[in-house]
Formats: structure tokens, C-alpha cells, sequence
């Protein structure tokens, strides 16, 4: 009887802590599998690699800035728009709705959150394509396959990200400072603002930069609606044109027909791969930035 | 002028509500409407005809359920390990730097981006394992993408177990693998089970990890074997049909087989739900 007992804890430490080290091998061997997969493309072309605006791979020239820009660009627009509206909706569900009526909201949110990407694409492609010409009509798009659309479609899928990490910032502080404002004679905004917000920003920050972190690696959508055209490296940088043209992002290549056509060339796979390491680096930071921000224990989704 | 602005925030945070409660509305809304016009029995028992424009989605729904399935064989051990790890056997001060890590590394795997994993299983599945594609692939890759959620959710009611529990078992002498059979778990089994819904709902819908080594848009039925056993699957079909949307008919198709997707998916997430949100309140007031 003893016996079997011992077995049994034997069993069940070996295989969590197994299934933990199986896991945690996994995820490790990703990250070295991109590296080293990508290493004749680092050999060959050296930092050149991250700052080149040109990519042929017909000619072995392989530069990643147009598709990093296209990665920033539509997750900065995608940024613009569902941070205020996720905020916004946390805002309401946490300082303004009774506690009981959240739920709906919250629900509905989680709801979102579990649209599929393709389905956002689809939808992106029967009817945010055209809605996008008019709204750019002032920059003559080509078509509605823009930045701007794969853009819009990401800010739909990461407000949920967004909002329910905020609303778990926000309602984790203590409902005794709102009571302490609010006999202070404060309004219902400035307490929110002035007080909730205050004290909830690193987890408001940390819920933007985990939205962010969504957007960069988002592939399935983003593809059906960007127009994956290559080289699109804008002249100036900072104006709004850009927008209004179709592009590529380092999801949308790694997703596209140029990962089977690379297979045979180790120098494109490389290259392929790179766009890996790249975008596997960038977003585990940005996620892992985001993650830091909320203390320990606390925020968790 | 203070109430002024008062009011001016109550409008504008409610207006950002309803603006997201009039997109979940807006988006369901769409899908069933246009989908309502092709859903009906033969669109979901006959196979796709036509170059997959047109006849039913019968394969596509069947190679679905078989990665979601496959996935949650892979994902359920896994999952209960890490959470068991990270709650029972790194409890304490001294396992602290270990936990942090392991949580912190949830959080990183968990957004790591779907193609990533798409790519590697192309590498290791197709390439070095030589599976060409492969259900069982699709099916491990969605396991791992859905790990880390399902993980932490488990992790978050575990660590909302009452204490009194754990203490009351232990004062019976039990020992911590027993109390780990006897109390965590089955005390946890809705925390499971909600959150391996989610992933599976989450798992059921995503295109970039089958993408390269497992779903094809045509010519698989029900896969046999492992090695070259393709799948086609929901998700995959509306992902190939989209780029190639200009055709009416290819439209109406394209609008039921999502209907049927967005149906699977949230079926899924809605009987997660109701738990997730209660376990979820209680973490964060423990």
C-alpha cells in the first residue's frame, strides 16, 4: 500500500516536471531553430541584412527594412485606434457599470477575442476593402488593398486584448481610494482619471504593449487584405501615403508562397528564416516588456 | 464645468462600449445573415465540388474536429504539468526566481506569432521527420500554440484553491502527490476544462500553424496513417477561397463555411464562459 503510494508520487512529480522541461525544450527550440536555420543569411549579408530596403531573392539580395515598415506601420495604426477604444471600454466596464452588468460587456469582449483571424480577413476582404478607398479616397489608393486596411482589421482584433488587461489594471485597485476620492468631493472622471488611472498606468501600459505584441505576429488577416507587395520602402517616412499602398509585412512574407519557393536555396531559407528570428526576437520582447510591467501575482489573461 | 466633463467621460467611455458590443453584434450579425442563405443540411454533408466553390463542407468540418481533438490530447498533459509545476512543486520562497521564469516564459510563448509555429512544424514534421504534410502535426502545433492559455488558467485556479483545503489534507497526513490526485485536481477539473474550451475554440479557428504542414485545400478525406495524411479543414478552405473571392458563387460558399466556423468557435467559447469569468474575478480578489 505504502509502496504504491511512493510510486504513484514518483509518477505524478516526474511527469509535471517532464511535461514542464518537454514544454519548455519546445519553445527554446524554436528560438534556436530560427537561429540557426537563418544563419547562412547573417554569413552572406551580414547587418546589411536589417538595414537593406531592397529584397530580390532572384539575385540574392535580401533586405528586411519595407517589410519591418509595413510590420510597424500597420501595427501603429492598429495601436491608434484600439488603445483609446480599448481603454475607453475598460474605463466604462471598471469605473462606470455596476458590477453585475460588466459581465455582458466582458463577455461580449471574449467573444471578440475568439473571432478567427481568417474570419477577420474575410470579413476585411468582403467589406472593410471597399469602406477603406473611400475612407482614403483623399490618396488615391489603387485599391483597397492598403497598409491602411490591414491596419484597421488589426485594431478590431487586439482591442480585446487591450481592453480586458486594462479592465484587470483598473479594477485591481482598491475600491477604498475611489470611496476616498469621490468624499473628497472628486467627480466619477477626475476619480478615474485622476486616481484609478494613476495608479493603474504600468498595467494600462503593459495592456497596450501585450496588444502590440498581438498585432506584430497577427498573419492570417493581415495577409488577405495588404496587397503582399514587395519593396514598398516609403520615401518619406514619416508621411501618410504610405498608408494608402498596398505592402508586406514580416508576417504576411513568412505566411506567403515564397516560404515553399525558398525550400531548395539555402541562402533564401535563410533569409526566409531571418524574418523569423527577427520578428520571434521583437515580439517576445515587446511581450515579455509588457509582462514585466505588471507586478507579480497581479494581472493575469 | 466639472460636471460637465464628468458627463463628457461617462458618454465618451460608454460610446467606446457600445462601439465594441456593436462590432462582436455587427460581426455575428454579418456571418449569420449571408450565411443563412447557403446553411442547410446539404452544405454540411456533402463533400466540396467545383474546385471547392461550390457543393458542401463535410471533409472541411471532419478534418477540423480531428485537429481540435488531436490538439487537446496533446495539450491537456502538457498543460497539467506546467500548472502543477508552477502551483505545487515550485511553491515557495526558494523555487521563487524558477517560478518567475516559468511564468514568464507562459507569457512569451504565448505570444509567440501562430506562423512561427507554422514554419517549425514545416521544418521538423515535413522536413527532418519527413511526414510531408500531416494531420498529427496540424494537431501537435495547435496543441503548443493553445498550451500557455490553457496553462494559466489552470495555474489561476489552482492558486484560488482555499487554503483550508490543502491544510485539511494534509493534516490527514496525505502525501503531496496524494493531495495533488485527491484535492488540485479535482478541484480544478472546471478550470480545466474552461480553459482547454478556450484554446480548443481558439485552435479550431486558426489558418498560420496548419498553414505549411498539415491542411491541404483539396483531395483529403479522412487521413489514414501518419506520413503523408493530409487534412483539409474549415479555416485553411475560407483562408485559400478569400483570395479568390471576386466569384458570387464562390461568396455565398465562402460566407456558410464561415457561419459553420464562427458557430464551432463560439459554441466553444461560450460554454467556457460562465467558469472563466467567475474563476477569473476570484484570482484577482484572492
Amino acid at each position: 500500500m505504502r509502496n504504491t503510494g511512493r510510486r504513484r508520487l514518483e509518477l505524478t512529480r516526474v511527469a509535471s516536471l517532464g511535461f514542464t522541461a518537454i514544454a519548455a525544450l519546445v519553445f527554446l527550440g524554436m528560438l534556436v531553430l530560427f537561429g540557426v536555420q537563418s544563419l547562412p543569411v547573417w554569413r552572406y549579408a551580414g547587418l546589411g541584412y536589417v538595414t537593406g530596403t531592397r529584397w530580390f531573392f532572384r539575385v540574392h539580395e535580401f533586405g528586411i527594412l519595407p517589410m519591418a515598415y509595413g510590420t510597424l506601420a500597420v501595427s501603429a495604426v492598429a495601436l491608434v485606434v484600439a488603445v483609446p477604444l480599448g481603454v475607453g471600454t475598460a474605463f466604462f466596464t471598471a469605473e462606470v457599470l455596476p458590477h453585475r452588468s460588466r459581465r455582458v460587456v466582458k463577455a461580449a469582449v471574449e467573444l471578440l477575442a475568439g473571432v478567427p483571424s481568417v474570419i477577420f480577413g474575410l470579413l476585411g476582404i468582403l467589406l472593410l476593402r471597399d469602406f477603406v478607398v473611400k475612407l482614403l479616397a483623399h490618396w488615391e489608393p489603387l485599391s483597397g488593398d492598403t497598409l491602411m486596411t490591414g491596419g484597421l482589421l488589426l485594431a478590431v482584433m487586439i482591442v480585446p486584448t487591450v481592453m480586458t488587461l486594462a479592465d484587470d489594471a483598473l479594477s485591481g485597485v482598491p475600491a477604498d481610494h475611489r470611496l476616498a476620492a469621490r468624499s473628497l468631493g472628486l467627480t466619477r472622471a477626475e476619480t478615474a482619471l485622476k486616481v484609478a488611472a494613476r495608479q493603474a498606468f504600468p498595467g494600462l501600459v503593459s495592456a497596450a504593449l501585450l496588444g502590440l505584441g498581438r498585432a506584430l505576429g497577427e498573419t492570417i488577416a493581415v495577409f488577405l487584405v495588404i496587397g503582399r507587395q514587395d519593396n514598398q520602402w516609403p520615401e518619406r517616412l514619416l508621411s501618410f501615403q504610405p498608408l494608402a499602398n498596398a505592402g508586406q509585412t514580416l508576417t504576411t512574407k513568412l505566411g506567403g508562397s515564397e516560404t515553399f519557393i525558398a525550400y531548395g536555396d539555402p541562402l533564401h531559407w535563410g533569409a526566409i528564416m531571418g524574418l523569423g528570428l527577427v520578428l520571434f526576437a521583437v515580439v517576445t520582447g515587446v511581450s515579455l516588456a509588457g509582462a514585466r510591467l505588471v507586478t507579480w501575482g497581479g494581472n493575469r489573461a | 464645468m466639472r460636471k460637465g466633463l464628468d458627463r463628457a467621460f461617462t458618454a465618451c467611455v460608454a460610446a467606446c462600449a457600445a462601439a465594441v458590443c456593436a462590432l462582436v453584434l455587427g460581426i455575428a450579425g454579418a456571418i449569420v445573415w449571408r450565411g443563412m442563405a447557403v446553411l442547410d443540411w446539404h452544405f454540411v454533408s456533402r463533400l466540396a465540388a467545383g474546385g471547392g466553390g461550390a457543393g458542401g463542407v463535410l471533409y472541411e468540418i471532419l478534418g477540423t474536429v480531428i485537429l481540435v481533438v488531436t490538439a487537446l490530447g496533446i495539450c491537456a498533459p502538457l498543460a497539467v504539468g506546467v500548472a502543477l509545476t508552477e502551483t505545487v512543486y515550485l511553491e515557495g520562497r526558494e523555487h521563487r526566481r524558477t517560478r518567475r521564469w516559468l511564468f514568464s516564459g507562459l507569457y512569451a510563448a504565448n505570444s509567440i506569432p501562430s506562423v512561427l509555429l507554422g514554419i517549425a512544424g514545416l521544418i521538423v514534421f515535413s522536413r527532418w521527420l519527413g511526414w510531408g504534410k500531416s494531420w498529427l502535426a496540424g494537431g501537435i502545433l495547435l496543441g503548443l500554440m493553445i498550451l500557455p492559455t490553457v496553462s494559466v488558467a489552470l495555474i489561476e485556479r489552482l492558486r484560488s484553491l482555499p487554503r483550508k483545503y490543502l491544510e485539511a489534507a494534509a493534516g490527514l497526513g496525505l502525501s503531496r502527490s496524494q493531495v495533488i490526485w485527491s484535492v488540485h485536481l479535482p478541484q480544478s477539473l472546471s478550470g480545466l476544462v474552461s480553459g482547454l474550451l478556450l484554446g480548443l475554440a481558439r485552435a479550431a479557428g486558426e489558418t498560420a500553424p496548419i498553414l505549411f504542414a498539415a491542411a491541404v485545400f483539396s483531395g483529403a478525406g479522412i487521413p489514414v496513417g501518419i506520413r503523408d495524411s493530409p487534412v483539409v479543414a474549415l479555416p485553411y478552405h475560407i483562408f485559400v477561397l478569400a483570395q479568390d473571392s471576386l466569384d458570387p458563387a464562390v461568396q455565398d460558399h465562402l460566407w456558410g463555411a464561415a457561419a459553420i466556423l464562427l458557430g464551432m468557435v463560439f459554441a466553444l467559447s461560450l460554454l467556457a464562459l460562465p467558469v472563466r469569468l467567475r474563476i477569473h474575478e476570484e484570482a484577482k480578489s484572492a
